[in-house]
């Protein structure tokens, strides 16, 4: 008998788990090639070959890049600035909505919230052709335009508009997330912190944020890997090479007018991927979660 | 009693003043940077798209020569012999991507991972979510290679030529094929998580009901699991067309419209932000994204109508602040 | 501290939850409020907490009206049902938090912890979470915390509705003597008639928003003004019968079709010439006796040191609490009388007592 809800034999266990197998082959195999190539001169399907052909091949001459190409370090340091510049504006506009909208009652409260919903399910994308127009309206505004250190600003073309882009299109899920977890906190708790002498500021500060640690976690988590991989918000407002992330530098890597060589391109995808990988490793319970946690939220 | 009343009436004047205040305040300075983002980049946005789709503006006028031009934007898409191809290559998209994996491959994978030893249930869902968490460029990379020409496709190396099939790169020769795969296979793991945590939560009497009754697994799956997810079952449903009618990335990456893969948001997106000749047409991509976001709206609030939005708020049941 | 409530009504949308309450405490008094569940009972406490606001009506500490101000700035104490520990804290943080939002200096806030914690017997927890401690050891802290900022009003939300039987008899003479010891006024939620009944000075019953007595305790035993006090109070619950009083001479019968009871003169007066009347009576008021009225033994409850027996008289059933020795079994065959000057009348429409009022 296995220990899951359904009861049938351990064949039938099989049988499941070999369907599952099937289905699962193409992520499987995808994946496989990019680790085998990465260590490959090129690869004939998953066999690593060297340049007559022949199978073996192996080299890790992929990689030099991470030695030999200035660019994937300053690209690295900005995917990182955008990931960790996106994780604390979500987590903070975020929490401090979803907490008013849980918790407090003022007037304006339940359009806020049908708000918030509708644009939970609008499809941000489909904006970005005007958003290139208010990020050009933003450079021109000065210091915040174009003239703070490590960012850039908010404008187009810069690393912080990127960010603002990201974390607004991203924020009707984080504030719907967020009042979720206020919403599963007891109001014992906040009324006992309040007669304790505690202002609404401060409850959401002392009580409330430490007791949706989880929640902050599993959206933090989130919201890291996604300004990690974006690809098209950056792709779209920053021009400058200097200024791109690793997702860029990639697409670029493969647009050039010199013949691609995958092998590289690969290595810097694996690159790109591991860290991810090795946060989802530790974290997809939290992850798993948030995306249920959404849902008991949204539908 | 006379006495209390002018008490009452006397700090009512300055009091209330101050009170309707903070009452005002200290809901806004939570909502204050949500509401400033939400105002910049959706709302002010929206009027935007809304503004340049009634324009002629395009990199050859510029940001200054440009002229109000009315609905002419809307004639042109309507007259342009592309659409009609571009709206039935959408739909087509959307509703084969939806139902082959964004809610039948979620269900199947749900299911299957629900009724196998748990363990294995959730590898197999972990390896499902990879594809969401992996760089785009990187995923489509791997597409790429799965269907590339011999001698390098894996497809063609592993499986095509000991059939006998004569090895071709497989993304220009099935286009939709790829497009439809690769979107599908980072799709299905939302439905798959919802699912797997609704078949979950259903109540084990029920299972344990239908197993005294004798029911079959396919029973069980058709009389209780089904009917008991529907609700996550019509939200993934409606919540993926929307988010496939409208997201573009994969496509991008993968086809760049090429091989008749185009569809209306990539295409507004080419024309106006992203198209080989920096020939940017933004009145008239605006109008095609104006149309999508039109859409947008109305299936937004539709699903909130349907998903019963008042239940899920409660009250607030603190009215201190 | 004089708490005092004038005509507080809450609305939340249409529903009326409490409805034109009138109440005032006495300085360092014990007051009960006491109803069932969703009675606004509650609600009440909270508007005092100055967690809800009153739709109507003026809610004043010690003469000052506080129906604006922020529960923060009325220096209360509050306990609650679940306890409402920070989960996130240790005892001691939980215990200091109150202090440390008032910005005590560091040395007395600990000092006033340390006393605090040893007079609620929690000293050797100080360093613990409160996950870690039992039911009854959480609700101390929660007591500790909500005395250590020595409070002006105490405010109890069934705090004892979640410990075991023997720990919720053994809190509750705790903190019955707690307050009496420390005289501060406090204000306690329960929907526990024995609890409000042992530890109130005077309780006030509540049923469905609107204040149904405030008096002390015996009185509302004896001289329940509405029937939902007289049902409410009392366990086993009063027997209720519908009767016509009858004057008969000088002494007066409350009669329905089958039976007949004397009742004393000074309470059937009050009750004969109104056509049909409740009558209630308490088990502890039958008594068996040779020539009283007869009737049949229909269930039989042991309670331990009474049998709680059901005698059937045609229709009419009465409970009674009998001693087990006289091993009383179904379809005995027994006689009855009814103590009369104990007997209770109200008005069937009004619900209304017809003595007491």
């Amino acid at each position: 008998m296995d220990e899951t809800m359904g009861v049938g034999g351990r064949g039938r266990a099989i049988l499941l788990l070999t369907v599952l197998a099937v289905l699962t082959v193409p992520i499987v195999v995808g994946y496989l090639w990019v680790i085998i190539s990465t260590f490959s001169q090129r690869t004939y399907g998953l066999i690593p070959v060297d340049a007559n052909g022949h199978p073996g091949g192996l080299t890790l001459r992929n990689w030099s890049f991470l030695w030999k190409d200035a660019a994937i370090w300053r690209v690295t340091v900005n995917t990182f600035v955008l990931a960790v510049g996106l994780t604390v504006g979500i987590v903070v506009v975020s929490s401090l909505a979803g907490y008013a909208l849980s918790r407090i009652s003022f007037p304006g409260r339940r359009p806020f919230l049908a708000t918030t919903l509708v644009l939970h399910a609008f499809p941000s994308v489909t904006l970005l052709i005007a958003i290139y127009f208010v990020l050009r309206w933003i450079t021109h505004i000065p210091v915040v335009g174009r003239g703070i250190p490590v960012i850039g600003g908010f404008g187009y073309n810069t690393l912080g508009g990127v960010i603002l882009v990201s974390v607004a299109l991203e924020l009707p899920l984080g504030v719907w997330l967020m009042k979720g977890f206020f919403d599963q906190v007891p109001w014992d708790i906040e009324r006992a912190a309040l007669i304790d002498g505690c202002s609404r500021l401060r409850v959401w500060w002392e009580i409330m944020l430490p007791l949706i640690k989880p929640g902050i976690a599993a959206l933090s988590i989130f919201s890291f890997i996604s300004g990690w991989n974006s690809f098209l918000i950056p792709y779209t407002f920053m021009t400058s090479q200097e200024k791109s992330t690793i997702a860029t530098y990639l697409r670029s890597l493969l647009s050039d007018t010199a013949p691609v060589n995958y092998s590289t391109v690969a290595a810097v995808g694996l690159f790109q991927l591991i860290p991810v990988m090795i946060f989802f490793l530790f974290t997809q319970e939290y992850l798993l979660n948030i995306f249920s946690g959404g849902v008991k939220g949204g539908s | 009693m006379s006495e209390d009343i002018a008490r009452m009436g006397q700090c009512k004047g300055p009091n209330r003043l101050l009170d309707h205040l903070r009452r005002a305040w200290g809901p806004f300075l939570f909502m204050a940077p949500a509401t400033i983002l939400v105002l910049i980049f959706f709302l002010a946005p929206v009027i935007i798209i809304i503004g340049i789709s009634l324009t002629n503006m395009s990199s050859a006028t510029g940001f200054k020569n440009w002229a109000w031009i009315g609905l002419q934007n809307y004639g042109k898409i309507f007259r342009n012999p592309k659409s009609g191809t571009i709206f039935r290559n959408t739909v087509f998209y959307v509703l084969v991507t939806l139902s082959l994996f964004n809610v039948g491959m979620a269900l199947v994978v749900a299911l299957l991972t629900t009724h196998v030893p748990r363990r294995g249930g959730f590898l197999f869902r972990s390896l499902w979510l990879l594809p969401r968490i992996t760089p785009s460029v990187v995923y489509i990379m791997m597409w790429n290679y799965i269907a590339a020409d011999a001698p390098y496709g894996i497809l063609n190396r592993h499986l095509l030529t000991p059939l006998g099939v004569k090895p071709t790169n497989w993304v220009p020769a099935q286009p939709w094929a790829f497009v439809i795969l690769t979107n599908g296979f980072i799709g299905a793991s939302f439905g798959m998580i919802i699912f797997s945590s609704a078949i979950e939560s259903i109540p084990r009497d029920y299972m344990i009901a239908a197993l005294v009754d004798g029911c079959s697994l396919w029973q069980r799956i058709r009389y209780v699991i089904l009917p008991m997810i529907r609700w996550p079952l019509l939200f993934v449903t409606t919540y993926q067309t929307l988010s496939l009618l409208t997201s573009f990335e994969y496509i991008l990456l993968l086809t760049d419209g090429q091989f008749n893969t185009e569809v209306w948001s990539l295409w507004a997106y080419h024309r106006a932000l992203n198209n080989y000749w920096g020939n940017f047409q933004w009145g008239f991509g605006a109008a095609l994204a104006t149309i999508l976001v039109i859409v947008g709206i109305v299936m937004a609030v539709v699903y909130m109508r349907y998903f019963q939005f008042t239940e899920l708020v409660q009250e607030p049941r603190i009215e201190a602040l | 501290m004089i708490v005092k409530l004038e005509h507080v009504t809450k609305k939340f949308g249409d529903v009326v939850a409490v409805d034109d309450i009138n109440l005032e405490t006495r300085d360092g008094e014990f007051v009960a409020l006491l109803g069932p569940s969703g009675c606004g009972k509650t609600t009440t406490l909270l508007m005092i907490a100055g967690i809800y606001r009153p739709t109507e009506g003026v809610i004043r500490f010690g003469g000052r009206v506080v129906n604006r101000v922020p529960p923060k700035d009325r220096n209360i104490g509050m306990v609650f049902q679940s306890y409402a520990l920070y989960p996130h804290m240790t005892v001691l943080e939980n215990l200091t938090f109150p202090m440390r939002l008032k910005k005590v200096p560091r040395t007395e806030m600990l000092q006033r912890a340390q006393q605090v914690a040893d007079m609620m017997g929690i000293g050797h927890l100080l360093d613990r979470k409160p996950g870690q401690l039992s039911g009854g050891q959480q609700q101390r802290v929660a007591l500790g915390r909500a005395l250590v900022k020595q409070p002006d009003v105490l405010l109890f939300d069934e705090p004892l509705s979640n410990l075991d039987a023997r720990l919720r008899l053994s809190m509750r003479a705790e903190i019955k003597r707690l307050q009496l010891d420390l005289g501060i006024t406090s204000i306690y939620v329960t929907h526990d008639q024995v609890e409000a009944m042992t530890m109130a000075e005077r309780i006030a019953v509540i049923r469905d928003g609107q204040l149904q007595a405030f008096c002390p305790p015996n009185e509302l035993y004896d001289q329940p003004r509405t029937l939902f006090v007289a049902s409410f109070i009392g366990n086993p619950p009063m027997n209720f019968l519908e009767v016509e009083v009858v004057a008969d001479g000088d002494a007066f019968k409350a009669r329905c079709p089958e039976i007949e009871i004397p009742v004393s003169a000074e309470r059937g007066r009050a009750a004969a010439g109104r056509g049909k009347v409740v009558m209630g009576v308490r088990p502890e008021d039958i008594y068996l006796t040779r020539d009283g009225i007869a009737g049949e033994v229909y269930v039989v409850e042991p309670l331990g040191r009474d049998d709680l027996v059901d005698v059937r008289v045609g229709d009419v059933h009465f409970k009674t609490l009998v001693d087990p020795g006289l091993g009383l079994k179904i379809g005995d065959q027994v006689r009855f009388g009814i103590r009369p000057e104990r007997v209770q009348f109200f008005d069937p429409r009004t619900e209304h007592s017809l003595l007491w009022n």
